[in-house]
């Protein structure tokens, strides 16, 4: 078995890239304006008198979903750059054909690669999520979305678009899988505003459509259920329904979809990958 | 070792969506042997090398590596290959890339150290191993790229015109390494459009035009031989392939092309065909002789 051979091999590409270098200073740079902004949040909001019970907690749960809102879109955006030319790319460019000559089934090449991001991933979202709660506990001294499931599910969502890049990598060259995942990644994004609309007008119609987008690539819906996570205390739940979170979050099932989802992409990458001529 | 057969191919076609790139090809490779593959460029050389390798499929035929359906983890274990492209991925150093060959390879730990510093030497690239791949010319990269093919300490390697970015005494080298690896038992598959570079080394050659082979024998031979055209009846044609052959027989327009040894091979057929009860009608010279099919295919290849 090579797979964790090409999974390392991939993991060290990826740390050795420009590009992983600059998204992490990025990043970091994000985490220091967000840090400034939060700080600047909550003594306003400390200088505000008055406000029902669970106010403070509230905000700053908000603040911390929001933040972690965009560290999901990050790593969405990462995930599906790293993996959108993983493969036909790479054979476009020559530099796969003394590897996959080796002892090494495709299907090895294919989840290797898969693992080989996913860590990367895991160690992004893993480092800087834990900075932004960390951020948030130290300067307001509230110690919000300390749970493992809200990284775990922004994870997960990062491994559905790399699954799907993957898979759209076995045969498209790099740019036209790039729109089409983006594509898909944005009309689940629209979905689920349809969907939060439909809900508040008791649209059956548009409520469906969001389910259906969610069905089509669950991104959004694992992310609805990590904010449903990521926001404890007080009324947060209503405070963080709007842009960054539904009003109410997926149930189990979408886990299931999620996993199908996963399954049937990467099925599918090696499947389709394995029968391609070099 | 028993199966004396290091390469096989029987009824070998490719199609690509509008091309015939690989049409019909039968030839084998003994162990052992340096054998030339020899063909101007889009003649079907690489395309079948990737088949060989499993990386590409057949739409016919069948294809077996030392004694492996081609393609199976079993025959790529001991396969060396030295892609045309020579591209790797260039934010390795040299010993890295080597090193992750060799584990691809499944070299035993405590041997991949020696073997790459080795092969660097080999390659005249032992001051460059720490430098990445990014600062290498196409001729380093195609030399690394030869070591990388060997890393794997293979039964059977296969070169993909291996000197195309090399000068003068870069292609001596390898023609050297060649030879060298010919003398340790290594069968080498070497693909050229080159005839110069494959008549150096080679024990044996085929040469491939439009997909099909149109040649193949030993050197010396093939350079001797002449071809003939017979029109016959119904029935010849299979008693000649029997006879001389099936790779020395090509049918065109229902005319047979026949390269043949000498006079006496020509006799031989004649009878052939007479016992086979067949009508003769024809047999003459044809004007394209082995050395001017050599010299079509290098002319073309050289530009
Ligand atoms: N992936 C492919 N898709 C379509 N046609 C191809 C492909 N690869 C090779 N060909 C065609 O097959 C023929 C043989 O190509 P190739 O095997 O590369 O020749 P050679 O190595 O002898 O130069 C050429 O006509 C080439 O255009
Ligand atoms: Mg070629």
């Amino acid at each position: 078995m090579s797979t964790h051979l090409i999974a390392f091999f991939t993991l060290r590409e990826a740390l050795r890239r420009r590009v992983v270098l600059a998204a992490a200073l990025l990043t970091l740079g994000y985490l220091v304006l967000y840090g400034v902004g939060v700080w600047f949040g909550y003594r306003d909001l400390q200088n505000t008198p008055g406000g029902p019970p669970g106010l403070t907690e509230g905000v700053v749960s908000l603040m911390l979903v929001g933040g972690l809102w965009s560290l999901n879109f990050i790593a969405s955006v990462l995930a599906v750059f790293l993996s959108v030319g993983a493969l036909s790319g790479e054979l476009d460019q020559g530099t796969l054909h003394a590897i996959a000559a080796r002892p090494v089934r495709r299907s090895e090449i294919v989840l290797g690669k898969f693992v080989g991001f996913t860590l990367m991933l895991a160690v992004f979202i893993g480092v800087s999520a834990s900075l932004m709660i960390l951020i948030v506990a130290v300067i307001t001294g509230e110690v919000v979305g300390a749970s493992w499931s809200g990284p775990f599910l922004m994870l997960l969502a990062s491994m559905l678009l790399i699954g799907l890049a993957l898979a759209g990598s076995s045969r498209l060259s790099p740019l036209p899988n790039g729109v089409i995942v983006f594509t898909l990644y944005s009309t689940a994004l629209i979905g689920g505003v349809i969907e939060q609309i439909g809900d508040v007008l008791e649209s059956a119609v548009m409520f469906n459509i969001g389910v259906f987008s969610s069905v089509l690539i669950p991104t959004r819906a694992i992310w609805d259920m990590a904010s449903a996570q990521l926001a404890t205390g007080g009324f947060a739940g209503e405070l963080s329904a709007g842009p960054f979170g539904a009003s109410n979050p997926p149930s189990g099932w979408m886990l299931l979809i999620a996993g199908l989802h996963l399954a049937l992409a990467l099925g599918f990458a090696v499947r389709s990958f394995s029968r391609r001529d070099f | 070792m028993s199966d004396p057969i290091a390469i096989g191919l029987a009824g070998v076609s490719k199609r690509y969506a509008s091309t015939l790139a690989v049409d019909d090809v039968t030839l084998s490779v003994a162990h052992g042997e340096i054998f030339g593959f020899l063909g101007p460029n889009g003649a079907g050389k690489s395309t079948i090398v990737k088949m060989i390798l499993g990386l590409t499929y057949p739409t016919a035929g069948q294809i077996e590596v030392l004694g492996q359906p081609a393609g199976s983890l079993a025959a790529r274990a001991e396969v060396g290959y030295l892609p045309e492209t020579f591209r790797f991925h260039d934010w390795l150093t040299a010993s890295e890339l080597l090193h992750f060959h060799a584990r691809l390879a499944r070299v035993d730990a405590s041997l991949r150290a020696d073997r790459v510093r080795e092969l660097l030497e080999l390659v005249g690239l032992k001051d460059r191993a720490d430098d990445r791949l990014s600062t290498f010319s196409k001729g380093m990269m195609q030399r690394v790229g030869l070591a990388q093919s060997l890393v794997g300490a293979p039964r059977l390697v296969i070169l993909d015109e291996p000197t195309s970015a090399l000068d003068p005494i870069g292609r001596r080298d390898v023609r050297d390494r060649i030879r060298e690896l010919g003398e340790q038992g290594v069968t080498v598959f070497l693909n050229s459009h080159l005839l110069s570079e494959v008549e150096q080394v080679c024990d044996r050659v085929a040469i491939i035009d439009h997909g099909a082979i149109v040649a193949e024998g030993k050197l010396d031979e093939l350079l001797s031989a002449q071809e003939i055209e017979i029109r016959a009846g119904e029935g010849a044609e299979a008693a000649v392939r029997e006879a001389v052959g099936e790779s020395s027989v090509r049918s065109i327009d229902g005319r047979l092309r026949v390269r043949v040894a000498d006079d006496g091979e020509i006799a031989m057929l004649v009878r052939r065909i007479v016992e086979a009860e067949v009508p003769l009608y024809d047999v003459r010279h044809v004007g394209d002789s082995l050395e001017d099919l050599f010299v079509r295919v290098a002319e073309r290849g050289d530009v």
